[in-house]
């Protein structure tokens, strides 16, 4: 038998073993393909920006046919439902304990003013300890204000300077497009350090790799061999998880099913890739599993871009970025998803990816010759 | 006539579908020390599990030290000292550590806990051991300190899973004579070990066999008892095949390896050392040398263990 | 000595004994000291729900004086950036694509000569919906601008004809309790929040599990100390540095991203220790369940992730359906947090939180009982 050939039957011979071993074991299916898609579940439907019916209080200190008006327009719609009617105190009192978010404030005289043919002058109150939502909730009462103000002046003509909005890749604004493919990515990648930390280690503390390194097969075939079974799990993870997120959450798949699969492949061979590194450097299943955990948990969370935009960030840790796979794959993921970005827009992501799969997979390996010498 | 130290009467223990301890029943006399030897999975260590009140039995009772397991297994604990078969300190604390920590668990503190900790380590031999990690230890000097964490509260009864395993044979001798000196104080010490030489130590020993107690008397009585035939020990060459054609022979009870060489057990009527040699030499082995020897705790064991699970196999 | 240990003695020597092995233990020591200052600063410094300097495209068809000074203003106020100019639709269509650029404003041809000619314009404003927040923060500052500058030229334009121009109404925002809406404050409980969570639950969760898997635990439970003294052993070290934790986050807090102190800082002493003790009581509970320690690590981060995900520390509790809504009652998370957020940042008293310090002193009582309770004291 040639080289080559006898490479890959060699392995051959460790992935099949690892599939047995992972087919008599519960718990890492479980963790590989349940995981994932409950969470996700779970997360994209708890994980949103989207609200609705915003607890409002109102403060109409004049209590006129024009104040009730307005206080009509905001609450009409399903952004805003009024929560009291009621004075400044009672407002603050009701933020604080979290009863409400928002006040619009009327003061005495609004009518007076209007009619006087002055401008009308109202306040809104915002929450400001929940800086996520204030902006929300500020650009729609503000937009409704407006509204109203336009509607109250009957301009007989076109308005002279108008915007058109369009709002590309997700018109309906919805959370879940811009959620759900950056929580597939947090998940897959926490399932894929996990598994291989979980696994591999064991196989250290049990000692049978030694019994590995007594045979002729050589570490790259290891590395391998213990890789494939995992990527494959993997493949079905983001399949199943690509499919949740279509059918569930609705989020469309613009682009080229192929390029997402094989983009996603190159993204989990970087991070089984990593949890094999971490494995092998880790004394103890313990150790492996913390190190691993912890090391997916909070880069893939924060400095992905799926929680919030990379931009936003200093550059210290948009620099730091760019060594985070998970990074990429929600570039990546996100626009053949949403925006139907095609090869040559995503290039770079593949490119990063590749490079991060083949450097840690080599030290993965180097690191596998330490221990055996 | 003084209450028995340790009683068990029809004592149980099931898991599931296997019966663990089946139907046990002894008592051990204070001050005795009580040896308990039966093969790995003979169901050893689920007995004295249960009578130091960390499994309860699902039939039957136990009483230690007045007493019930089942019913009062609190003040079992506080009256006895158990040492486990898998060391079991914190091996990350120093010495002194935790002999502190397992006084205080029992209570003790205080000057008067000061001066027993004190003299623990010296009659351990761990006073100037103090200090050290426990980990950082080697294995003998280890289970020193566990034993010596058993008996800070001088307890009645002192439990012993395989207290010796992985100890040199000098730390052997040292630990059982330190063993009697407790037993001479009116500790009951009740122990288990695979070391059968340590077990001629003991006052009674008890043979547990798939979880039931199958033996239960002195040593001496058990060798008269399961080594009734001669005993002799033979070496030579090419001795195996030999020992094949032997053991048809009528009037053969047992025919065993016993280090390079095998030790025979034969029915005294009809065998002794020249015709025994003879029938070997002439089955093809050769420079044969029989002499008489001495019935031993391992030809019980063997009797009583291994024999009829091969008997049986067959 | 046969007499009843003194539970005095026996609860003093399992603390010592907690105490001095978690202070040996330089890895714990590191996650929890190291870790959480760590943890502050990335956070902190990398949680950013402000958006400004929004990279925007734009496309000046028209190339007049008047297109260029609303391009100007609409810029100044530092929310969308100048990301070049083009004039071709398509490459507009490409940077978006990329994510080069997050919007684009298109300004025809003509605009200028039909705003003077009082003829009605319009303006574009194309945005990347794929992050619905920046979108809307985008789509605000245009049509804020756009519309101010509408309503100014329909004044003028009616005061011209010298008819008063109709009344506006203009509104003002008040930003409560954080006026510049910088994201730390927000984040910073947040991650108090979190800090706390993984290191009590992890931590006391694989503390039992490490002492089964030893071998050490059948020792212990030999002796006549009572499961519950095992269990608040543990539990010790865990409350001591848990609280140590909050001070160093809260005052790296205060010092590195100006985090306000409102309120009382007992009540957020008080509201600290209750919600130290669900963490630890459900860390306690994984570990009397838990075999190894790694089922025990497993179980804890497979808890801690959903339980800090839906708690609000990230996104709004009133953003997630009902029924998850519903789920979060049982968070102690949720609760700790809103605690925090409301006592640091709105001022909140006890008479606005009570009920939430109510719930969880409920839940760590509860899941303590439960703990201690499962806790067999016989190996079985």
């Amino acid at each position: 038998m040639t080289g080559p050939a006898r490479f890959l039957v060699r392995v051959a011979a460790m992935a099949s073993k690892e599939v047995t071993h992972i087919r008599r074991d519960p718990r890492t299916l479980y963790m590989a393909l349940a995981m994932p898609v409950v969470m996700l579940l779970i997360f994209g439907f708890g994980v949103s920006f989207d609200m609705d019916r915003i607890p409002l209080v109102v403060l109409d200190g004049d209590r006129s046919v024009a104040s009730r008006s307005l206080v009509r327009a905001v609450s009409a719609g399903h952004e805003f439902a009024i929560a009291a009617d009621s004075d400044e105190a009672t407002a603050l009192c009701m933020i604080r304990r979290g009863q409400a978010l928002a006040a619009l404030a009327i003061p005495t005289g609004y009518e007076r003013h209007l009619s006087a043919g002055r401008d009308g002058e109202v306040q809104l109150i915002v929450d400001g300890a929940d800086g996520v939502v204030a902006n929300q909730i500020l650009a729609k009462i503000d937009g409704l204000v407006r509204a109203e103000s336009l509607r109250r002046i009957d301009l007989g003509a076109e308005p002279p300077l108008q915007v058109k909005v369009f709002t590309l890749f997700n018109p309906e604004a919805r959370s879940a497009l811009f959620m759900v493919p950056g929580l597939a990515v947090y998940l897959l990648a926490i399932a894929a350090v996990l598994l291989t930390a979980l696994t591999v280690s064991g196989e250290w503390e049990r000692g049978s790799m030694e019994q590995l390194f007594a045979s002729p097969v050589g570490r790259l075939e290891i590395v391998l061999g213990k890789l494939l079974p995992y990527l494959g799990l993997g493949m079905l993870q983001l399949l199943l998880v690509v499919a949740v997120g279509a059918v569930i959450f609705d989020v469309p798949i613009r682009g080229s099913a192929p390029l997402l699969f094989f983009v996603g492949f190159l993204f989990l061979v970087g991070m089984l890739g990593q949890g094999l590194f971490i494995s092998v450097v880790a004394r103890s299943q313990l150790v492996a599993t913390q190190a691993g955990a912890l090391s997916s948990l909070l880069p893939s969370l924060l400095l992905s871009g799926m929680l919030v935009p990379i931009e936003n960030m200093p550059r210290i840790l948009q620099a730091l970025s760019a060594v985070i796979p998970a990074r990429y794959f929600v570039h990546a993921l996100r626009g053949i998803m949403l925006k139907g970005s095609g090869l040559s827009i995503l290039w770079t992501d593949l490119v990063a990816l590749t490079v991060f799969a083949l450097i840690i997979l080599a030290l993965a390996t180097a690191r596998f010759r330490r221990r055996l010498a | 006539m003084r209450e028995p130290s340790i009683e068990a009467v029809h004592l149980s223990r099931r898991f599931g579908s296997f019966q663990a301890v089946n139907d046990v029943s002894f008592s051990v006399a204070r001050g005795e020390i009580f040896g308990y030897l039966g093969a790995n999975g003979a169901g050893k260590s689920s007995t004295i599990r249960m009578l130091c009140g960390l499994l309860a039995p699902t039939d039957g009772e136990a009483r230690v030290a007045g007493f019930d397991v089942k019913a009062e297994p609190e003040s079992v604990k506080a009256s006895i000292g158990y040492m486990s078969q898998k060391f079991s300190l914190y091996l990350d604390l120093p010495v002194r550590a935790n002999i502190e920590f397992f006084g205080g668990a029992y209570g003790l503190s205080g000057p008067s806990f000061a001066a027993r900790a004190d003299e623990v380590l010296r009659l351990c031999d761990l006073e100037h051991e103090g200090d050290a990690i426990t980990g950082s230890l080697p294995g003998g000097i280890r289970q020193r300190l566990a034993l010596g964490c058993a008996i800070l509260h001088q307890p009645a009864v002192l439990f012993l899973d395989e207290p010796t395993a992985g100890v040199d044979p000098v730390s052997r001798r040292h630990f059982w004579r330190f063993i009697r000196s407790l037993a001479r104080e009116d500790s009951t010490i009740f122990v288990t070990t695979h070391y059968l030489d340590e077990a001629e130590y003991c006052g009674r020993i008890g043979l547990m066999v798939d979880g039931r107690l199958v033996a239960l008397d002195t040593p001496a009585a058990l060798k008269r008892r399961y080594v009734p035939g001669r005993v002799l020990a033979v070496r030579g060459h090419n001795l195996a095949s030999a020992a094949t054609s032997l053991r048809r022979r009528p009037g053969i009870i047992a025919v065993e390896p016993f280090g390079a060489g095998l030790h025979l057990q034969v029915a005294a009527d009809d065998w002794n050392a020249d015709s025994v040699a003879h029938a070997l030499t002439s089955a093809g082995a050769q420079a044969v040398q029989v002499e008489a020897g001495e019935p031993t705790l391992e030809d019980v064991f063997l009797a009583v263990v291994a024999r009829p699970r091969e008997a049986h196999a067959q | 000595m046969i007499a009843r240990p003194r539970w005095s003695v026996q609860l003093r020597a399992v603390v010592r004994k907690e105490v001095r092995q978690t202070v040996r233990d330089r890895r714990i020591m590191f996650m929890l000291i190291v870790a959480p200052l760590l943890q502050t600063v990335v956070f902190g410094f990398a949680v950013d729900f402000q958006f400004d300097r929004v990279p925007t495209l734009v496309v000046d068809h028209d190339a007049s004086a008047q297109s260029r000074q609303h391009i100007r203003r609409l810029l100044a106020d530092g929310t969308l950036r100048d990301a070049g100019r083009t004039s071709e639709l398509h490459e507009v269509e490409r940077r978006l694509q990329t994510g080069d650029t997050a919007a684009a404003l298109i300004l025809p041809a003509g605009l200028a000569r039909a705003l003077a000619a009082q003829r009605p314009a319009e303006v574009q404003v194309i945005l990347d919906g794929g992050d619905p927040n920046r979108a809307v923060v985008v789509a605000g500052a245009a049509a804020r601008y756009f519309g101010e500058t509408a309503e100014a030229m329909v004044k003028e334009r009616l005061a011209l004809h010298g008819i008063t121009p109709p009344p506006l109404i203009r509104a003002t925002p008040r930003i409560w309790f954080n006026p510049t809406l910088k994201t730390p404050p927000y984040m910073i409980p947040g991650v108090m929040t979190i800090l706390l969570v993984i290191t009590t639950t992890l931590v006391t969760a694989m503390g039992l599990a490490r002492e089964r898997e030893m071998g050490t635990l059948e020792q212990v439970l030999v002796t006549p100390i009572r499961p519950l003294f095992l269990l608040v052993g543990k539990m010790t070290p865990f409350l001591v540095i848990g609280c140590f934790d909050v001070l160093l986050v809260l005052t790296a807090g205060v010092w590195i991203f100006g985090v306000p102190l409102h309120g009382s800082l007992l009540l957020v002493a008080t509201g600290t220790v209750l919600y130290v003790l669900s963490t630890l009581g459900i860390g306690l509970l994984i570990s009397t369940v838990s075999r190894t320690q790694q089922q025990a690590f497993l179980a804890g981060f497979l808890f801690a992730m959903p339980a800090i995900l839906l708690s609000g520390v990230m996104t709004p509790i009133r953003a997630m359906p009902l029924w998850l809504q519903v789920v979060t009652f049982f968070n102690p998370v949720r609760y700790y947090v809103e605690v925090l957020r409301a006592v640091l940042l709105k001022g909140a008293g006890l008479h606005d939180i009570w009920w939430r310090l109510l719930a969880l002193l409920g839940f760590g009582v509860a899941l303590l009982t439960i703990a201690s309770l499962r806790f067999h004291k016989r190996v079985a």
